[in-house]
């Protein structure tokens, strides 16, 4: 599902990833860890296209990041979901619109933007919430409703940068495991942390980042900086 | 049905972004009306003045003096063939000789007049370039044309026609700026929803659509209100302005009639055209997708 060959990127010659080599297969759940600046958050930019690598390739689902046309973006983006650190949720407006917002964007008719946002609260057990506004919700609740964002187009890819980073220790086990759940449902998820114990709770495959370069990857791994596959 | 959801949704976005902008419209709408305005009455004198000026174009003439020698219809059928040369009335020394005495109660004396032929012609432009074609013939004994006065239309018309159009660009490019700045705030505002869709997949059209529609708003309000003052005014006035053209000049009045749909078409073309550029620009600029 997600390949890299070769990638590297840097910022204005301080290389930020080097010569990196990756695959993660359709309906996997890696961990992708490492202290901040290791090139976590670059990977992830690389993967919704917000970059372009200096050098290499990188493939989404068989297609070749580096050679999509600018105006492809969007449809690429379709395919994925993304969680973010802070949400990014709009105060504004309430959980459920939150989360219908994009769907409405894409032209979806209200029967099924009703249908498809309920379903995706549900599965992330906010539903009874809908009505609420962000303001009015914990951490916990309102990374859901960004999770909640995040599946409800049903991409096959789901991407999250530092999810648990602005949760308590508790909570951000919670949240890990309900996109464990979300994988099994054949979702590929890769997850950018710096959150140790969550990554030694859930015994998955770990990927370790240091200075733009993986140093371990290792399946049922725990949190560990050290080569050692 | 999903495209029309998509513009439909496109629409309401942009109908939230001039609510957010609040007493900034009616800014930016004010001033793009009063340069349409201004653009309006220029283009309308600009439309007088050519008016006016083919009018008086068309009344321009040559007048040839023959020799004595030589007989003016043949002559006037020379001239007449020539490029640029609409009518030769030719008017015989003794039908002029007689014309006269009548008015001035001539005594009688041989007829001092020359055989006459005015010559009337297609357009102004062709004055001189036929008056010392003319001249210049064996026949002709002497040539008048109102030259200055050819000269003086001409520039007259360059004139309106180029600072019309500097005025409008002027006018176009201050617009311009300040539906950018007031786009850019609604931007601004927005930037948490736009970062969303953007990551989300929406499209492009989507997320710029409704900043370039706001700046086509802009543009029909404008417009709108600039046709309705021209209007008004013009209902009021147009008496008044042909009254004084009588007294000034009759013979001009009944050749100053032209409609204001074109000009009404243009103030919207122009305004539509200023607001989506300045949505574009904006939008452009300030959304990195």
């Amino acid at each position: 599902m997600i390949l890299f060959q070769n990638v590297n990127k840097d910022y204005n010659g301080r290389p930020a990833l080097s010569n990196l080599n990756l695959h993660i297969g359709k309906g996997e759940f890696a961990f992708l860890v490492g202290p901040s600046g290791a090139g976590k958050s670059t990977m992830m930019r690389l993967l919704y296209r917000e970059e372009l690598p200096n050098s290499g390739q990188i493939f989404m689902g068989g297609v070749n990041l580096n050679k999509l046309p600018t105006y492809q973006v969007p449809r690429l983006r379709r395919r994925l979901g993304i969680i973010f650190q802070d949400y990014k949720l709009l105060p504004k407006q309430t959980v459920f619109n939150n989360v219908a917002y994009v769907l409405r964007a894409l032209g979806v008719d209200e029967k099924n933007v009703e249908k498809r946002v309920i379903s995706a609260l549900s599965v992330v057990n906010i539903e009874s919430k809908k009505n609420a506004y962000p303001t009015e919700l914990s951490g916990g609740e309102q990374q859901r409703v960004g999770i909640a964002r995040a599946i409800v187009n049903g991409p096959p890819v789901l991407l999250a940068d530092e999810p648990t980073g602005n949760l308590d220790p508790a909570t951000s086990l919670e949240i890990v495991q309900l996109l464990a759940e979300i994988s099994q449902r054949g979702t590929t998820v890769l997850i950018a942390t710096h959150d140790e114990p969550i990554v030694n709770a859930l015994r998955k495959r770990v990927i370790a980042l240091h200075a733009g370069q993986i140093v371990a990857d290792v399946d049922s791994g725990v949190y560990e900086l050290k080569g050692n596959s | 049905m999903r495209i029309f959801r998509i513009i439909y949704r496109v629409v309401v976005e942009s109908l939230i972004g001039l609510k957010q902008s609040g007493w900034s419209n009616w800014f930016v709408i004010s001033i793009l009306a009063t340069a349409l305005i201004l653009f309006g009455f220029i283009m309308q004198v600009t439309l007088t003045l050519k008016t006016l000026v083919n009018s008086w174009g068309s009344q321009l003439e040559i007048s040839v003096y023959l020799k004595d020698s030589c007989k003016p219809y043949p002559e006037a059928q020379k001239i007449g063939a020539m490029k640029g040369v609409e009518q030769v009335l030719v008017i015989p020394k003794e039908e002029a000789w007689q014309k006269m005495r009548k008015s001035f109660s001539v005594a009688y004396v041989d007829n001092p007049l020359p055989n006459t032929l005015h010559i009337k012609l297609k357009s102004p432009t062709y004055v001189e370039q036929l008056a010392p074609i003319i001249k210049a013939m064996q026949e002709v004994e002497n040539v008048r044309y109102p030259l200055k006065v050819a000269r003086i239309i001409n520039q007259i018309r360059r004139f309106v026609e180029i600072g019309g159009l500097f005025v409008m660009l002027a006018m176009s490019a201050a617009t311009l700026i300040v539906i950018g700045n007031t786009i850019q705030l609604v931007i601004q505002s927005k930037q948490r929803e736009i970062e969303i869709l953007s990551l989300m997949g929406v499209s492009h059209f989507y997320i710029k659509g409704p900043f370039i529609l706001q700046g086509i708003l802009y543009g029909t309000s404008s417009a709108l209100i600039a046709s309705g003052l021209i209007a008004i005014v013009n209902l009021n006035c147009e008496k008044y302005v042909k009254l004084q053209l009588a007294y000034l000049a009759p013979s001009l009045t009944n050749n100053l009639e032209f409609g204001l749909t074109p000009i009404y078409l243009m103030l919207f073309g122009l305004g539509i055209a200023v607001g989506a550029t300045g949505g574009a620009i904006t939008s452009g600029r300030f959304i990195k997708l």
